[in-house]
């Protein structure tokens, strides 16, 4: 029989021996061919991560619970979402009875990341039909953009099936381990009373995303206004303040930027 | 502790929350490959997460009652401190739960 995938060497670039469909795959067309030297790379690189992902929705399936929402609508929200810094930035906003342009902004702001991650992929992805283009974004989170980046980065060619592959093995991973390792944080979660003090695992679960992002002067900087900011305006109406801090983080984040390097220079 | 939040909110609002997350991730993907993104609004979009996430963060901690409290009864504060001291120190996100939630723990058996 012959191999319906790309070698691990050589003729990776050739189209004509990938495009005969593994049976089973591509799911219903939401998926674009798939070699599967890709796909055992991505296995490899992405399962020791398995664990951290798992503790990280472990965290945030028990912090959503926490917030008072239900379980119900923890699993909803799991299920749908699936962007957890957003979860946990938005579902205490909920319960609080928050206008929904608000929880709806605030999450942009938080996702704005995978704008970034967009920009950066379209030469990957931007071949592909619009169905499979949205499948391939809805899974496109921080760790495997990050491995992704690492491997292929500097690659010549983009959307090769040996690069499908590879993403589609980091994200298989990252939405299996993440979507059990919630469900089981909000079932615990659920189980354990409110004055064991759980719900400040929400706010230890968003620091342990914001200390990567914040490496840099100008990012702590930005980080500090913001925090500042948000504390003095937090009786504005509708949490509208939150807006309002957001832009002023990112206001002084650039000046300090610039600053430092007119000092450099 | 809150009133439950009715269903059609939540339906609303998860519908919102999933539309903000394809349409961010997919954002470059859905527009014609001749608007590029300026190097300058790149920055500011790398910044604000960041911002988002800290405006968020420091009124559950800091704010009781509507008002800025860094009292030293404020447990969930030094909790937040010493978690985040441990996950400055090991980057790790295990230790520093434990270690969160120990310490509100200790100061409220005690306190």
């Amino acid at each position: 029989m012959s191999t319906p995938f790309v070698g691990h060497h050589g003729a990776v670039h050739d189209a004509g021996e990938v495009t005969e469909p593994r049976p089973g795959r591509p799911i219903g067309n939401l998926l674009p061919p798939i070699a599967r030297s890709g796909w055992d790379a991505g296995m490899r690189d992405m399962m020791p991560l398995a664990i951290p992902i798992a503790i990280w929705g472990l965290v945030t399936g028990v912090a959503m619970v926490n917030t008072g929402i239900g379980v119900w609508a923890a699993l909803l929200i799991t299920a749908t979402v699936f962007a957890g810094a957003a979860q946990l930035a938005t579902v205490p906003l909920i319960v609080a009875g928050t206008p929904l342009v608000i929880v709806w902004v605030t999450a942009a702001l938080v996702n704005l990341r995978f704008v970034i991650f967009s920009a950066a992929s379209r030469r990957t992805f931007i071949a592909l039909p619009l169905r499979q283009r949205l499948v391939a974004s809805y899974l496109n989170g921080d760790i495997g953009f990050a491995l992704f980046t690492q491997r292929y980065g500097t690659a010549e060619q983009r959307g090769t099936p040996e690069q499908y592959g590879y993403f589609f093995a980091t994200a298989t991973v990252n939405w299996a381990s993440w979507q059990i390792s919630s469900v089981a944080g909000i079932l615990l979660g659920g189980l354990a009373p409110t004055e064991w003090g759980l719900d400040i695992a929400a706010s230890l679960a968003i620091i342990a995303v914001l200390v990567p992002m914040a490496a840099r002067a100008p990012a702590i900087t930005g980080v500090v206004v913001a925090a500042a900011v948000s504390v003095a305006t937090n009786r504005w109406p509708m949490r509208s303040g939150l807006v309002v801090a957001v832009l002023a983080g990112v206001v002084v984040a650039i000046s300090a930027e610039h600053l430092a390097a007119r000092r450099t220079t | 502790m809150n009133a439950p939040v009715d269903w059609t909110t939540i339906i609303l609002a998860v519908a919102g929350l999933t539309a903000v997350t394809v349409l961010s991730r997919a954002s470059f993907l859905l527009l014609p490959p001749s608007v590029e993104l300026p190097s300058s609004v790149e920055r500011a979009l790398r910044y604000a997460p960041a911002c988002a996430l800290a405006a968020i963060v420091a009124p559950n901690i800091l704010v009781e009652n509507g008002r800025l409290d860094i009292a030293i009864d404020n447990y969930e504060m030094w909790a937040v401190i010493a978690g985040t001291a441990v996950f400055l120190r090991w980057r790790n996100m295990l230790t520093m739960m434990t270690v969160g939630v120990a310490v509100f723990t200790a100061l409220r058996l005690m306190g």
